[in-house]
């Protein structure tokens, strides 16, 4: 500024300063009109529908977020603290995340399996991470290394515990090697995932069934015990008189010779009983041995536990599937079965499951040419192992929130507790019991410990519970989080685009029929990345933002770090404009405290 | 990432200061600020009164950090005029002019001074910040404010008979270089045709719709939510016109229905379901009007 | 320089003179010849000056005031409805203290429609803010132009100078034209002491609360009050550089007269002449050429008044419900005056709508004067016949 402009700022007498005209010299920063507020805008983080939604318990929306910022490798990192196992849950998982995905809602859920596949893999293509330490003097054994025991005894060795893992049969896996087949997980990435697992500290002794090679005193040296042995037990079911049948045969078995490289002779026509997952995967093997394939079960398809993707899948293939249809009686000739009679059934009144009981229709019978008949119609567990003090009911483990049994050390998880058998489930048990056997341990240490909330460990309160909450170690930002899950009406979908979902690659059906190669290439690292793209972020924070660029009084500022963003409420009206605009939920309003 | 993030396309510079005293949630400040933050520093901001005449601050403050000329309400377009007639004078050809107007000082008083700087193709970029009515005096009608709305000028018994007043087709007769609509739900439009404008030559004239809780009587969050809504309605069509001849739409315009947007706006509460249907009505003949236009390119 | 040239020309002229940055006018009879010369003078680059043509005087204020905050000097020629048209803009130039420079040519104000001289545009606009000069002759105007740039922009305040409608605005009249270099070193280019500057972003003219807008208004007084030495100032130097000054009040013959006239504009040259006559006749009368009415010259007038017997105030203009504007200036002014020195002051409206004074009115004027008894209750209204 120029002198003689300076003296025309400046007061001329020396009073109040006030010039000719009114030309400014102050900024509106003087006016702290964020006192004219009753309500102010708070950053809250809550949780996607996605996380509740995973029985593993694993922060999907977190890992996208990360994927979204391109940083892969945390990413991955960030679900390896949950999951042991991506790339095979990205295969078999049924994912029920997606069907929490909130884009259900816009268009069509995000291919969460895929982009947790694409990871899976990516992790197991890099180096494998540094082996934990082990800072425990306390030891640990799992029985069974099917997903419950290896995630138990994966979540134990990350928190600094030697464990060792029996397994009765001579290769590691339980269910994801004996009862899921090749072509939907193939073995060299279920070594290699085994692989990492050992990598990562845990000992795993293979033919080494406790109770026959083991016995359950040796386990007592061990400070915990956890108890994962799964249901290997096929159900029998009534067909005729109850006789042996020759051709009539369990699928568990049939799937476990098939999955074990065995090709047994099933014959031109085989018929599955049943309507589970164990029943697809029968039904979808025999079809690879070249047989035309029947599936009868007794209630609908709605009613169907299989996984449904499977069921489209095996019907893609060729599956015949019979619905509202039951086998009463076989016909067998010269030590052959020729057939199986069948009777068709309709829904009746509601069980005490809530599923609507299947009842015969009259006149309903129909006969139908088998060669084989394999029977899925359920799993029993062997707990003859296991010593008294360890209650069971209904053939399984009796176990509290965090898998304890009801005898103290040892604890149960995966089929042999009352939980959906999947994957998902049984490595969500998994890491339930790590955290509370080390809970326990530390407790018996003598460490003096707050008790669990397990509520707050167990994503959107309901979820299963975060080893990353347990550990207090997330590395995503958090702001204010708050443990709800955001609803859809919370969001503002006017700033989401509608994008088609990827789907995954199949084999053609007709390669399909000759081999047990693995069906679904899933995505490509691309549309991976694409499909990661259209996660919405519920509920949490991306930083987009929206709520600083829709702010009308600029009292939103990116933190110094760059990392979020700060309200100033000495300029904040109370609006709400950054509550509204929020695409995901996760600015509320408060009140204001006066 | 289906939410296009847009925080790497709007500049972050900001030439507007907190603390100014624009009524919560209201939408003039995100125009001003978005506007000034397309054109950066060297602009200088001349305004005819209205509601940004409180906005701005009384003296001695300013809520800008570009200069700025408080101007009588009707000489908008002949003050900035004089003031980029000055700055030429000294050599100074970059600097960019703007008068920022409401509808008030633009549909109406300042109609003439306006029409005559656009006639003169002045160099400078004229914003109308419409926000229907006269707010800043409390809420009276002007020739921007819709058919069937309340004001205190047209009580509910009585309310706005005429429809509003097509500004942008006034303005195309000028055959000036360049016309824009423009919303604060879209920022990215927005700042992406100021920044265009400003490199253009010439009288330049920018509509910005502004919701304003106070006048349309809602909620102080809802304001990008009911500028967002004018647009997919066609009630408030984001679109260009280069030379008053080639039109062209900037957005998507789903056309859906306008009841809803109405009926959350308790200055149309007293309309009858006949009354919104007429709205649509003449919703959906306008832009057929436009479609011609874009399509014929006159 | 001589030329011969109209009062409408001499403005021009001042203004080329004045080196004017930003000019903004609208055309109205009589003032149409100041605009159609300067528009020559851009167009042929004579006149370095953007020329704004706006699409109403309205407009053209606001051009102009658009300019003058930008920081240069800028120029606008009205009239009449013209002027009125203005109104709010004189005061935004006014209380925005912008030394804007106006010719006026004084035109009555219609209804019915007139285009002929009197002065009661101008004075509707007495409280806007501006200084007002009113000349008698195309020489004055000239230089008063020239002046007026000056004294605006050591004041920062607009001047309004002011010639009667075709008396001067069309008649042609020898007009020494100060030579260009002349001119530039008594009117150097502006530099404004307030201005939009990006360096430097402030906001002007923002709502000033009732604990400052006095303050803001007591400086704008001040500067009135300040511009009465101003002008003398600039005087001072137009007359060492020209040889030519005026004031801001003339007194023409006045030496131990008994009878004053007091008038502006034109009708000062006709007063001219019929003083001469009666002095030749040994009558004791002089004359009052009042040029500067704002800021009105008080203690000038009050210095030349006091002592004289009788006062005859010709004003062509009125005040509707009171009287001759100047007239009911000059009463207040000499209020302060004692009683043994008070003159008594005899009012009287003529002229308007162009009608004109002519040496035989003035004379009724001064007859009329020396045979009252005493003034009448309102001023005379002189040759109204119904």
């Amino acid at each position: 500024m120029s002198d003689h402009r300076k003296d025309f700022y400046t007061p001329r007498d020396a009073g109040r300063g006030i010039p000719p005209i009114a030309i400014s010299h102050a900024s509106t920063l003087e006016n702290r009109t964020g006192s004219w507020k009753y309500i102010r805008p708070r950053y809250e983080d809550r949780v996607a529908p996605c996380n509740e939604g995973c029985p593993v318990g694993i922060d999907i929306e977190g890992y996208m977020h990360l994927i979204g910022q391109g940083k892969l490798e945390e990413a991955a990192d960030l679900l390896l603290r949950e999951n042991p196992m991506p790339a095979i849950t990205g295969r078999v998982c049924h994912h029920p995340c997606e069907d929490h995905c909130n884009r259900l809602s816009l268009d069509e859920p995000v291919a969460i399996h895929a982009v947790e596949r694409r990871l899976g893999d990516m992790a197991l293509a890099a180096p494998p991470p540094p082996r934990p330490e082990v800072s425990r003097p306390e030891r640990v054994a799992v029985v069974g290394s099917g997903p419950a025991g290896l995630a138990c005894a994966y979540h134990l060795s990350r928190l600094g515990y030697p464990v060792t893992v029996f397994e009765a049969a001579s290769e590691a896996g339980g269910m994801l090697r004996q009862g899921i087949p090749e072509y939907r997980l193939p073995r060299a990435i279920l070594d290699r995932q085994i692989e990492r697992i050992r990598a990562a500290g845990v000992e795993i002794r293979c033919g080494a069934r406790v109770g026959r090679d083991v016995p359950w005193s040796e386990l007592d040296s061990y400070d915990a015990i956890f108890a994962a042995p799964g249901a290997h037990l096929g159900k029998k079911p009534r067909i005729g008189s109850g006789e042996a049948i020759p051709g009539i045969r369990p699928g568990l078995d049939f799937l476990k010779e098939v999955n074990a490289g065995g090709r047994p002779d099933v014959g031109e026509r085989v018929v599955v009983v049943g309507g589970g997952n164990t029943a697809v995967d029968c039904a979808r093997s025999a079809l690879r041995l070249g047989a035309e394939v029947t599936v009868l079960y007794r209630r609908t398809p709605v009613e169907m536990p299989a996984i449904p993707q499977e069921v489209k899948e095996a019907r893609g293939e060729g599956v015949d599937f019979v619905f509202l249809a039951a086998p009463v009686s076989a016909s067998a000739a010269a030590g052959e079965l020729l057939g199986v009679e069948c009777q068709r059934m309709e829904l009746g009144e509601r069980d005490d499951s809530g599923r609507r009981r299947p009842v015969p229709v009259d006149e309903g019978r129909f006969s139908m040419l088998a060669d084989t008949v394999l029977t899925a119609i359920g799993e029993d567990c062997d707990l003859s192992f296991l010593p008294e003090a360890v209650q069971t009911e209904w053939g399984m483990i009796r176990v509290g929130e965090l898998n304890e049994s009801t005898s103290a050390p040892v604890f149960a998880g995966g089929d042999v507790v009352d939980q959906p058998r999947s994957v998902a489930d049984a490595l969500g048990s998994g890491k339930r019991a790590a955290i509370g056997i080390d809970h326990f341990l530390r407790r018996r240490a003598g460490e003096e410990l707050e008790p669990l909330v397990i509520e707050e460990l167990r994503l959107g309160g309901a979820g299963n519970v975060s080893a990353t909450r347990y550990r207090r170690d997330d590395p995503v930002r958090r702001e204010s989080p708050v443990n709800e899950v955001v609803t859809w009406a919370q969001m503002n979908p006017n700033h989401f685009r509608r994008l088609s979902r990827h789907e995954d690659r199949f084999l053609s059906a007709v390669e399909i029929r000759k081999a047990f190669g693995e069906v679904n290439f899933g995505l490509s690292a691309k549309e991976a990345l694409d499909e990661a793209e259209r996660c919405l972020n519920c509920g949490v924070c991306n930083r987009c933002e929206l709520c600083l660029i829709f702010c009308p009084d600029m009292a939103i500022t990116r933190r110094e770090d760059g990392d979020g963003f700060e309200i100033d409420l000495r300029y904040c009206k109370g609006c709400g404009l950054c509550v509204a605009e929020c695409p995901r939920g996760a600015v509320v309003m408060t009140r204001e405290d006066l | 990432m289906s939410q296009t993030i847009i925080r790497d396309r709007i500049p972050r510079e900001e030439l507007l200061a907190s603390g100014h005293l624009a009524c919560p949630g209201c939408a003039a400040p995100i125009a001003m600020r978005l506007v000034l933050k397309a054109l950066g520093p060297q602009t200088v901001v001349v305004l005819p009164a209205c509601c940004w005449s409180i906005i701005a601050g009384p003296w001695p403050q300013s809520s800008l950090r570009v200069p700025l000329f408080h101007t009588a309400f009707e000489t908008g377009g002949a003050a900035a005029s004089g003031i980029k007639a000055g700055l030429e004078a000294r050599g100074d050809t970059k600097t960019t002019v703007i008068a920022w107007a409401g509808d008030g000082g633009t549909f109406d008083i300042g109609l003439q001074a306006l029409s005559g700087a656009a006639e003169r193709n002045e160099d400078i970029i004229y914003f109308c910040y419409d926000n229907e009515a006269y707010m800043n005096t409390g809420i009276q009608r002007s020739s921007a404010t819709p058919w069937g709305a309340w004001t205190t000028t047209t009580p509910a018994e009585e309310p706005e008979s005429q429809p509003k007043k097509d500004i942008v087709s006034i303005m195309a007769a000028h055959r000036i270089p360049y016309i824009a609509t423009a919303s604060v739900a879209y920022p990215v439009d927005l700042v992406e045709k100021v920044m265009k404008a400003r490199f253009i030559r010439g009288t330049r004239f920018f509509h910005i719709l502004a919701p304003c809780p106070p006048g349309w009587k809602t909620g102080n969050d809802e304001t990008i939510d009911l500028a967002r809504q004018a647009v997919l309605t066609r009630v408030f069509p984001l679109m260009e016109v280069e030379d008053g001849a080639r039109w062209r739409f900037t957005a998507e315009h789903p056309g859906d229905p306008v009841e809803p947007y109405i009926r959350r706006q308790a200055r149309f509460k007293h309309l009858t379901d006949d009354q919104v249907a007429h709205i649509q009505r003449e919703v959906d003949a306008r832009w057929q009007v436009l479609e011609t236009r874009v399509e014929h390119g006159t | 320089m001589k030329k011969v040239m109209i009062g409408n020309h001499a403005v021009a002229w001042g203004v080329l003179r004045s080196r004017v940055e930003v000019i903004s006018a609208y055309p109205i009879t009589p003032q149409t010849q100041v605009v159609e010369a300067l528009s020559d003078m851009v167009a042929d680059g004579t006149l370095d000056a953007r020329y704004i043509k706006v699409e109403s005087e309205h407009s053209a204020m606001a051009a102009c005031i658009g300019g003058a905050i930008a920081g240069v000097r800028t120029f606008t020629a009205t009239s009449a409805q013209g002027l009125a048209l203005m109104h709010e803009l004189l005061h935004w130039a006014g209380g925005g203290r912008l030394p804007i420079v106006m010719a006026n040519i004084n035109r009555a104000m219609a209804p019915g429609w007139t285009i002929w001289a009197d002065q009661n545009d101008s004075l509707s606009q007495r409280d806007t803010g501006w200084i007002q000069l009113y000349c008698e002759t195309n020489q004055e105007v000239f230089d008063t132009t020239v002046q007026s740039f000056r004294l605006a922009e050591m004041v920062d305040l607009p001047v309004m100078l002011l010639l009667d409608a075709f008396y001067l605005s069309h008649t042609s009249e020898p007009v020494d034209v100060t030579e260009a270099d002349v001119v530039d070193g008594f009117l150097p280019r502006r530099e404004a002491e307030f201005r939009i500057d990006l360096e430097d972003p402030r906001a002007f003219g923002a709502l000033v609360r009732p604990d400052s807008y006095m303050e803001m208004r007591w400086q704008q007084q001040e500067a009135m009050q300040r511009a009465h030495g101003v002008l003398r100032e600039v005087e001072d130097e137009w007359e060492r550089l020209t040889g030519r000054r005026y004031g801001a009040l003339e007194e023409y013959r006045t030496k131990d007269a008994d009878l004053l006239l007091v008038t502006s504009g034109t009708i000062t040259s006709t007063a001219r002449h019929v003083v001469d006559t009666r002095r030749d006749a040994g009558e004791a009368v002089g004359l009052i050429k009042v040029k500067m009415f704002r800021p009105f010259p008080t203690e000038d007038l009050r210095a030349a008044l006091a002592g004289v017997e009788r006062v005859a105030v010709l004003d062509r203009n009125f005040s509707p419900g009171h009287g001759g504007i100047f007239a009911e200036e000059i009463r207040s002014a000499l209020y302060d005056v004692s009683a043994e020195d008070r003159p008594t002051l005899y009012g009287y409206v003529l002229g308007l709508g162009g009608r004109d004074v002519t040496p035989e009115v003035v004379e009724d004027v001064i007859d009329r004067t020396r045979r009252a008894s005493e003034p009448e209750r309102q001023d005379l209204w002189v040759g109204v016949e119904l």
